[in-house]
């Protein structure tokens, strides 16, 4: 175990619920992007550059500015919210987020400690991936040669978004 | 303890508190950051198990699903922009023209 990944990771859980409790919602905006530089720090150090750079700068970048836009747009300050007003609402939501917690750890449970197996059945392993040419060149590979229907497929929902938050944002309702 | 558990571990932890703000913030903005985290923590998940299985196929899907959800947070804020330009707030309890 890599203890950069659990300082990492302890940080990440940390920022997620500081931002779970934070009553400004920009400084919910800038937890979350805490915890997306953290994924991307997990992810390059699990050697998956690609990713780790995607997630920089889509997710990183691009979304959150987005979001700290929209904050700062509409003027948002800190919501005067009380959840104590509807219990069963805070109940439920505790309960159900602890049934999936106890159900993911049941099932990795599952998966690491009770059937251990040399589950790598895939041809690429990190010596043919750095004889490829790396993780990056892999991967870049696939995407244009493999999976090419998916990535145009992809490029025009991107197109249909784009065109639909214009429309969206500038029409005025009656 | 290995690293694929340790990521795992943080992603179904990453997971739970995304859908508590989903289900406990009352601001849209919160529920639509919730949404992020969500998915965010499933990308983790993907990617470590992808990883660990010496396959490609996942870090590809988690290539779709960033982009995805590029475009469906571009058009919840505009969504929201528009909430806000209706309603004056953007707060989910105000938006129920639709109920009965």
């Amino acid at each position: 175990m890599s203890p950069v990944i659990l300082i990492l990771a302890v940080i990440s859980v940390i920022l997620a619920i500081t931002m779970l409790f934070a009553k400004n919602p920009i400084t919910s905006a800038l937890c979350l992007l805490g915890v997306l530089l953290m994924t991307a720090g997990i992810y390059g150090l699990i050697g998956e550059h690609l990713i780790a750079t995607i997630q920089l700068v889509v997710y990183a970048g691009a979304i959150m500015v987005l979001f700290i836009f929209s904050i700062m747009l509409l003027n948002l300050t800190t919501e005067s919210e009380d959840h104590k007003k509807e219990p069963l609402l805070y109940v439920s939501a505790i309960a159900l987020g602890g049934g999936v917690l106890t159900f993911i750890i049941l099932a990795l449970n599952e998966h690491f400690l009770k059937h251990p197996m040399d589950y790598s059945f895939g041809k690429f392993s990190p010596e043919v991936i750095a004889q490829l040419g790396g993780n990056s060149k892999v991967l870049s590979h696939a995407l244009f040669s493999q999976f090419y229907v998916s990535f145009e497929v992809i490029s025009l929902a991107l197109l249909i978004a784009i065109v639909g938050a214009v429309v969206l944002a500038k029409r005025k309702f009656d | 303890m290995t690293n694929d558990v340790l990521v795992q571990t943080l992603a179904a932890v990453l997971f739970t508190i995304g859908i508590l703000v989903v289900l406990l913030r009352r601001d849209t903005i919160m529920v639509l950051m919730g949404i992020e985290l969500l998915l965010n923590s499933a990308n983790l998940s993907l990617v470590a198990f992808s990883k660990s299985a010496a396959m490609i196929e996942g870090q590809l899907q988690v290539f779709f699903v960033i982009t995805i959800a590029a475009a469906e947070s571009a058009i919840g804020l505009s969504i929201l922009i528009n909430l806000y330009r209706n309603f004056g707030s953007i707060k989910t309890q105000n938006a129920s023209t639709l109920k009965g």
